[in-house]
């Protein structure tokens, strides 16, 4: 039992977990599937669009992350070229070009939409969708620039390393492994990917900052999110930075104390040294990360305080109200905020096919004298006052009923007080006491002292009798008389206290 | 109240709906001596706008007015609104309600504070949408497709996400539904037309009347704004 709970637990809870880790590989298949065979009559079919995708992803990463550019279509253009004649060894025209690098890109960016695929979501019972973007764009200086999505760069990673929560650590356990086997080629190649996901890092920490500045919640939240799975590993990989470079270090004291071969000896040393360039540089830009994060932090306290002091202030904050409309999720409401600083609407629209049935329209060439017709209103409406007229009524009638059976029970000359009748109200209706028509009902009756079901059914001269003669309905030769003790009160659930009340048939 | 005051009052209301300026300086200065120093013309003023639901203010010397809330005589009704922008479609509106909005919070945080912003660029608007819509476009990685209600931020989100900056890869772009870049310019031109902002060159200035109204209707208005955002929707007599 316990078995089949775990496995069913697995299958739902989960499911949408491990759909968003497909997710970053979704592009790739989305677009190496047919990607050329239906473009240009397939003209250009022996191109791979896989490896062109991970080639174009790489020289982004190259670009953004590494040299800190972004990317112009030009820069694009050109790098794709080479592409075409180094690994495909095709002879392309330069229109030929022009219109499969134009493709390629339209459908590595998807013409600026993201991929969405869709998936069901067993623990919500709901379709949902799933998107990202590889490629995003945005304009500086008139110049549309493109650069790589942090989505883009993890899927880039993700195809040849080991996915944890600090790839940094992980490239640094490799890149010890590495340099302790004397594989510096591959320990080079492992600190590049460092440098990538610490670049990825600081453009984590910039869009933090963004949506920070925008809305406090969000930014909070994203906040919270980027030190749980980014800065909390930071000492950690500090820590094994410098282990690595103790393992540079003596690595480069042996080949100093090494005497072998010259020719293998220069080679290893030109590697280690390298190896040791990069290794600084990997070195120096975590710690700009540091500082980066730590400047995060301060301007996160700040911006948050600053929030909090904005919410005592008494002027109408823009950003305090949309983020309460975003919250909300009606974007209805922004048309209260924005019509009322416009101009007067004074320029009134005239349909131009009014001219044209103006113009066409004859004349009769007699009046016909027209039918007055007496229109009556059908509708019944209800209004408000009205239903709360009609339960009170119903009420006053339901109640009345049992005080005329109880009166009816007595002989002329005999009653009863209040209290008993109360004790009887209470045994037939539930929360009689927590009702106001009961005590309005008894004001209503005390308008008179005397009650003849007879002389009511001809004359009614109160609300009470109205009710009274729809109680007394099939019922004759009843009356009733009312007398009150001031002295005497009756108190009910401890709040109300009312003069005690007799009925007495006459 | 005389007859000549009456008729001032009434000058200064139809200069005011003609939509030309009473101000200090220039044509009606002689009107907007009268509404500053005849107390009778000046509540006058005020009561004849009032009954039209047309609300007044005084910005920097000057005179402007604007539709009260639901006013069906002189405001834009939807459908208005969308062919005076260039637009069809109500979500299509509504970001436009959007960006508007994130243009006036590119030069002011509250009702009380200018943040001497002296202009803003088409690329700033862009910029700045996107960072407001970050937050709900972040969720948009994982949305559930029949939860996205018309007239949700979600809706507008998504109309703004599936945008590409530009059509092409000019980025003088025109005015246009197809992208963002085009989609902020029709707002742009929609707020000159109305004669709330200045270009020049790429830049979009706001002029004294964007100020008067967004610093004086949102600090007058702000209990109703705040029902308003509280659900309070219906109720126009505030």
């Amino acid at each position: 039992m316990a078995e089949e709970f775990i496995l069913t637990r697995d299958i739902i809870q989960d499911h949408s977990e491990r759909m968003l880790n497909i997710k970053k590989y979704y592009p790739y298949f989305k677009l190496t599937e047919n990607a050329f065979t239906q473009f240009a009559g397939g003209r250009f079919e022996e191109l791979d669009m896989g490896y062109i995708l991970m080639a174009v992803l790489r020289f982004f990463i190259e670009e953004n992350n590494f040299r800190e550019n972004d990317v112009t279509y030009e820069e694009y253009k050109a790098f794709m070229h080479g592409i075409y004649r180094r690994d495909f060894a095709i002879a392309l025209d330069s229109d030929e070009e022009a219109e499969v690098t134009s493709y390629i890109f339209d459908k590595i960016k998807n013409d600026g939409k993201p991929f969405a695929y869709t998936y069901f979501d067993p623990a919500d019972k709901k379709r949902k969708t799933v998107r990202m973007k590889l490629i995003d764009s945005r304009i500086k200086e008139d110049v549309i620039c493109y650069y790589i999505t942090s989505d883009a760069i993890e899927f880039y990673l993700d195809t040849k390393e080991i996915k944890d929560e600090s790839s940094i650590s992980v490239a640094q356990v490799l890149l010890g492994k590495m340099i302790a086997a004397s594989n510096f080629r591959g320990g080079i190649e492992v600190i590049k990917r460092i440098n990538s996901e610490v670049s990825r890092l600081k453009a984590r920490k910039n869009e933090v900052l963004n949506i920070l500045s925008y809305d406090v919640f969000e930014g909070a939240k994203a906040y919270e999110d980027f030190v749980n799975t980014g800065m909390r590993w930071f000492e950690d990989e500090q820590k094994l930075f410098a282990k690595n470079m103790e393992l540079v270090k003596e690595a480069v004291k042996r080949i100093e104390s090494y005497e072998g071969d010259d020719l293998g000896k220069k080679d290893t040393a030109r590697e280690i040294f390298y190896l040791e360039a990069e290794l600084k540089k990997a070195v120096n830009k975590h710690s700009e990360l540091l500082a980066a994060c730590t400047d995060l932090q301060i301007k996160a306290d700040e911006i948050i305080e600053g929030a909090k002091y904005s919410k005592l202030r008494r002027s109408f904050n823009f950003k305090d109200a949309l983020r309460t409309m975003m919250d909300d999720g009606d974007s209805t409401a922004l048309q209260y905020m924005i019509t009322p600083i416009l101009s007067l609407n004074t320029k009134k629209q005239f349909s131009l096919c009014l001219i044209d049935e103006l113009l066409m329209a004859k004349p009769a060439a007699e009046e016909k004298g027209e039918k007055i017709k007496e229109d009556k209103e059908t509708v019944e409406y209800i209004y408000e006052d009205e239903v709360e007229e009609r339960r009170i009524s119903h009420n006053y009638v339901e109640i009345i009923r049992v005080l005329l059976e109880k009166l009816s029970r007595c002989q002329i000359g005999e009653g009863f007080d209040l209290k008993s009748f109360n004790f009887d109200l209470a045994g037939i209706f539930d929360g009689i006491y927590s009702n106001g028509d009961y005590y309005s009902m008894l004001v209503h009756m005390c308008q008179k002292k005397r009650y003849d079901i007879d002389e009511v059914a001809v004359d009614t001269d109160t609300f009470f009798e109205a009710d009274l003669k729809e109680a007394s309905k099939g019922m004759s030769d009843l009356a009733f008389e009312l007398s009150f003790d001031n002295e005497e009160k009756v108190v009910i659930k401890d709040i109300f206290e009312i003069s005690n009340i007799y009925f007495k048939r006459v | 109240m005389t007859n000549r005051n009456l008729e001032k009052a009434l000058d200064i209301v139809s200069e005011l709906i003609m939509g030309r300026a009473v101000e200090k300086k220039g044509d009606n200065a002689s009107l907007y001596q009268e509404y500053q120093n005849n107390s009778e013309v000046y509540d006058m003023v005020g009561l004849i706008l009032k009954k039209m639901n047309i609300n007044i203010f005084e910005y920097n010397y000057g005179l402007y007015i604007s539709p009260g809330e639901n006013n069906k005589t002189f405001g834009y009704t939807n459908e208005e609104l969308k062919k005076a922008i260039g637009v069809k479609l109500n979500r299509e509106l509504y970001l436009c309600y959007f960006i508007i909005y994130n243009i006036i919070t590119r030069f002011y945080n509250d009702s009380a504070n200018y943040t001497y912003v002296e202009y803003v660029k088409q690329e700033d608007i862009i910029g700045s949408v996107d960072s407001t819509l970050a937050g709900i476009i972040s969720n948009l990685s994982v949305l559930a497709v029949d939860e996205v209600e018309a007239g949700s931020f979600k809706e507008l989100a998504l109309v703004w996400e599936d945008m590409p900056v530009v059509s092409g890869e000019d980025v003088s772009v025109r005015a246009s539904r197809g992208s963002k870049a085009g989609f902020v310019k029709l707002v742009f031109n929609f707020l000159t037309s109305e004669g709330l902002m200045l270009e020049s060159e790429g830049r979009y200035y706001p002029k004294e009347k964007f100020k008067a109204l967004v610093e004086n209707y949102f600090e007058t208005y702000k209990g109703r704004l705040y029902e308003i955002l509280r659900g309070d929707k219906e109720d126009a007599t505030h």
